[in-house]
């Protein structure tokens, strides 16, 4: 275990810990609502869609 | 469509000029309200419209807050906002109160009155308060087609003259009028319409008392005149709501006490009585002049159903049997596609990410964390995806059938005992689904004792994420019961869901519940295209979550598990020393080893965690390491034709709809014994008593992290969840013990 091998755990890590609290923080989980966008999106009428 | 431009020379030219006269820059955006009773199709008729996916259900109540979406049509930017279904527009429910409060402040350009076509009056009540408000109103009379179905003929030029806006027919679930409802929002917008809202009349004596408290609200308050809608403001305050007092503020009400002293003598009843009276008579009269039914009411499809499925003694056996059909279908319909998912992330893609690190000549244990770590923990939670997505579909089509409603209202009278009502069944069926989204539609519940019980007991209805754990080991010990020992389990739930309530009903919750109307909507066949947009929006956000927490989380696992570095057994690492410190606590429950309590503690993020995390502990390498390693070509072939095959089995499944699921078929059995290396492991480490109780732990035991946030928002305090986990531990605890400890004493341990 050289010191590469310890500075790429410690992104892996930070990497990963960022992702949890992103995603279950900030993203509250990506669970259904307007949260996971699935309102206010901008479209044109398309009759056949 | 209006946006053709090349349909015809014509129709250029005339974009030509109106491009001259309105340039791109100046594009207009026009707010349009959608208003309607609930379950009349507003959602639908957004997202037939915008191409939206707002939830939609085949019960009242779906809509809870404002949404909205933007779109463009002829040049014109539409917002259309969909406000929560409403009877009226009184200041009582939360719903009414969120609509009205937009409508009046937000001001919107139009409003489009969604009318279900086939219970005219009761829906004409709203309309004739939407026109108080003096905004631009459109009719869409949708479900027309049930309507003409029924036999009604309904006199929509009529309607026009007396209502004084143009009433457009539309069918959303099929796109029908849509072209025609837009031209007529357009038209209101561009001041070419030809229809201007009439006054309705309620009558000589509650219009002389309105044009009193007009002229006084011009005189003396013209600010206010300004700020609502007159006419509007003047019915308000004869019937003395208690919200718009309290915004407006007024000192010297004597004024709208002389103006409907009189009613109130002539009438003995107090105004709010006297005008709902007067809108409803409007409302009745109009329907009289414009609808015809037909002589003969014959039983409809809807009447005969419900005679059965709410029947007082049929109506429960009835749901339970619903969601037994559910589960079975559930598991014979995915059953192969998670097994074919299992084989190819036990087997080529495990291979593939070792030859690509290889070739990157990424250091060793680089390998072992995708393949070891990576690999085993989200590929152990995709494989359930199927199970995920066929359940969300079987529950998107008993909600889009309506049947969801019956389910709330059969159990109205169980929800009493616990002091709630049927309405809190609704949010608790979205449990189902995912907890998370289930404690936010609580905001349907009026009182906010109502809602923190029900958030309380949301947590204990299985949602899709605890679905992973059942099959594993469902899969592995009871093969031959799939169907009923899930069904068991979902049935525990909701019987310790009522059984909590009565206890929070004596202790936390004192107090008399409150009365339940819920409106029935009729028996619908939900559309394909429907069921397969809100399966997927309900079951995406568990592919989400793959591919953000649960990777996380199996990456912070992986280092856990070898961390000290170097650490000989997994016994020894971080995660199995916290796993020993637990692990005596889970000892009288049967299944006191580290592993599974390690499990259980890596599960408090997400509950399919459970599974992704055993598949590291135990699953250390391919089942097939000493086999000839295969070609890419070869891999390839394989997942296709093995695809073929769940396809296959799958179908076979589903028309052989009580013959028994892959899982359970004795060929099916070998060959998940060979594919799946978890199931193997499991079946050493725990019996089918054991394995019983850790499941319905893992159905009780706390919460998951996002649905703790999700009640923080909603109640603005940690105390909520707080309780919710402590009696939660408490209560999987205290089940689990009496589970294992009483199959041991009756000798099945």
């Amino acid at each position: 275990m050289n010191f590469v091998d310890i500075a790429l755990m410690a992104v892996i890590i930070a990497g990963a810990l960022y992702l949890l609290y992103r995603s279950l923080w900030k993203k509250k989980g990506h669970c259904q609502g307007c949260d996971s966008e699935t309102c206010n999106v901008k479209k044109k009428f398309n009759p056949k869609h | 469509m209006r946006t053709q431009k090349n349909a015809d020379c014509g129709l250029r030219i005339a974009d030509l000029k109106s491009e001259i006269a309105n340039p791109k820059s100046e594009i207009k955006t026009i707010t349009v309200a959608v208003a309607g009773n609930p379950n009349s199709g507003k959602s639908t008729l957004i997202n037939a419209i915008a191409g939206t996916r707002l939830y939609v259900g085949n019960w009242p109540g779906v809509t809870v807050e404002k949404k909205s979406a933007l779109f463009e049509y002829e040049g014109t930017n539409i917002k259309l906002v969909d406000l929560p279904g409403t009877y009226s527009l009184s200041p009582y429910t939360q719903e009414e109160i969120i609509a009205r409060d937009y409508l009046v402040h937000e001001k919107p350009d139009v409003i489009v009155n969604v009318v279900d076509a086939t219970n005219l009056e009761r829906n004409l009540y709203l309309t004739v308060q939407l026109l108080e408000l003096g905004i631009p109103v459109v009719i869409a009379l949708n479900i027309y087609d049930e309507a003409e179905k029924k036999g009604y003929k309904i006199d929509t030029k009529a309607m026009e003259k007396i209502l004084g806006v143009e009433v457009i027919p539309t069918v959303a679930t099929k796109k029908m009028g849509l072209d025609n409802l837009l031209k007529a929002i357009t038209n209101i917008t561009n001041s070419v319409s030809m229809h201007r809202p009439k006054k309705l009349n309620y009558g000589s004596d509650i219009e002389s008392s309105v044009s009193i408290v007009e002229k006084q609200i011009q005189n003396s308050y013209s600010q206010l005149s300004e700020k609502y809608p007159l006419r509007w403001l003047a019915f308000k305050l004869m019937e003395r709501d208690s919200h718009v007092m309290e915004e407006i503020n007024i000192e010297n009400q004597s004024f709208i006490e002389e103006a409907t002293r009189h009613l109130k003598k002539a009438h003995g009843e107090d105004m709010e009585s006297i005008m709902a009276d007067a809108r409803y008579a409007v409302a009745a009269g109009l329907t009289r002049e414009v609808l015809k039914k037909p002589e003969f009411k014959k039983m409809e499809l809807t009447e005969k159903i419900d005679k059965i499925v709410l029947n007082r003694f049929l109506g429960i056996p009835i749901f339970l049997a619903a969601m037994w059909l559910v589960f079975k279908l559930t598991f014979d319909v995915s059953a192969p596609f998670g097994d074919w998912i299992d084989a190819m992330t036990a087997g080529p893609f495990r291979r593939w990410a070792e030859v690509i690190l290889g070739f990157a000549h990424a250091p060793a244990w680089t390998a072992s964390l995708a393949t070891d770590g990576i690999i085993a923990g989200v590929g152990f939670v995709l494989v359930f995806v199927p199970v995920i997505f066929a359940m969300m579909f079987f529950i998107t089509f008993l909600e889009g059938s309506g049947y969801m409603a019956r389910a709330a209202f059969v159990m109205d009278r169980a929800m009493h005992s616990m002091g709630l009502h049927g309405k809190s069944f609704i949010p608790m069926l979205l449990g189902f689904g995912c907890n998370v989204p289930a404690v936010y539609a609580t905001r349907v519940l009026e009182n906010p004792r109502d809602k923190a019980l029900t958030s309380l007991l949301i947590p204990l209805m299985s949602c899709g994420a605890r679905l992973p754990v059942y099959v594993v080991f469902i899969g592995a010990f009871f093969t031959a019961y799939v169907g009923t020992v899930l069904w068991s389990l979902y049935v525990m739930g909701i019987a310790l869901a009522v059984l909590m309530g009565i206890i929070f009903k004596r202790t936390l919750f004192k107090g008399e519940s409150p009365m339940f109307i819920m409106e029935l909507p009729p028996y619908r066949m939900p559309s394909f295209r429907s069921l397969m947009i809100h399966t997927w929006e309900k079951g995406k956000h568990f592919l989400i979550k793959a591919g953000t927490y649960i990777l996380a989380v199996s990456i912070l696992v992986w280092f856990l598990l070898n961390l000290p570095w170097g650490v000989e057994h997994k016994k020894d690492s971080y995660l199995g020393k916290m796993g020993q410190v637990i692990a005596p606590v889970l000892a009288p429950l049967g299944f006191g080893n580290w592993e599974a309590a390690s499990s259980l503690v890596s599960g408090l993020i997400a509950k399919e965690i459970v599974v992704g995390t055993m598949g590291e502990i135990y699953v250390q390498k391919a089942a097939d390491e000493n086999k000839e390693t295969p070609t890419l070509t070869e891999d390839l072939k394989e997942m296709g034709t093995s695809f073929a095959g769940a396809v296959k089995d799958s179908a076979a499944n589903l028309i052989s709809t009580f013959g028994m699921a892959s899982l359970s078929s004795k060929e099916s059995t070998e060959e998940t014994k060979e594919r799946t290396p978890l199931r193997d492991v499991i079946k050493g480490q725990f019996t089918p008593l054991t394995a019983y109780a850790f499941i319905t732990f893992v159905l009780l035991y706390m919460p998951c992290i996002v649905v703790a946030i999700a009640m923080r928002q909603e109640f603005g305090t940690w105390k909520w969840f707080g309780i919710a986990f402590a009696y939660q531990m408490v209560l999987a605890w205290v089940v689990a013990f009496v589970i294992y400890q009483g199959g041991r004493l009756l000798g099945l341990g």
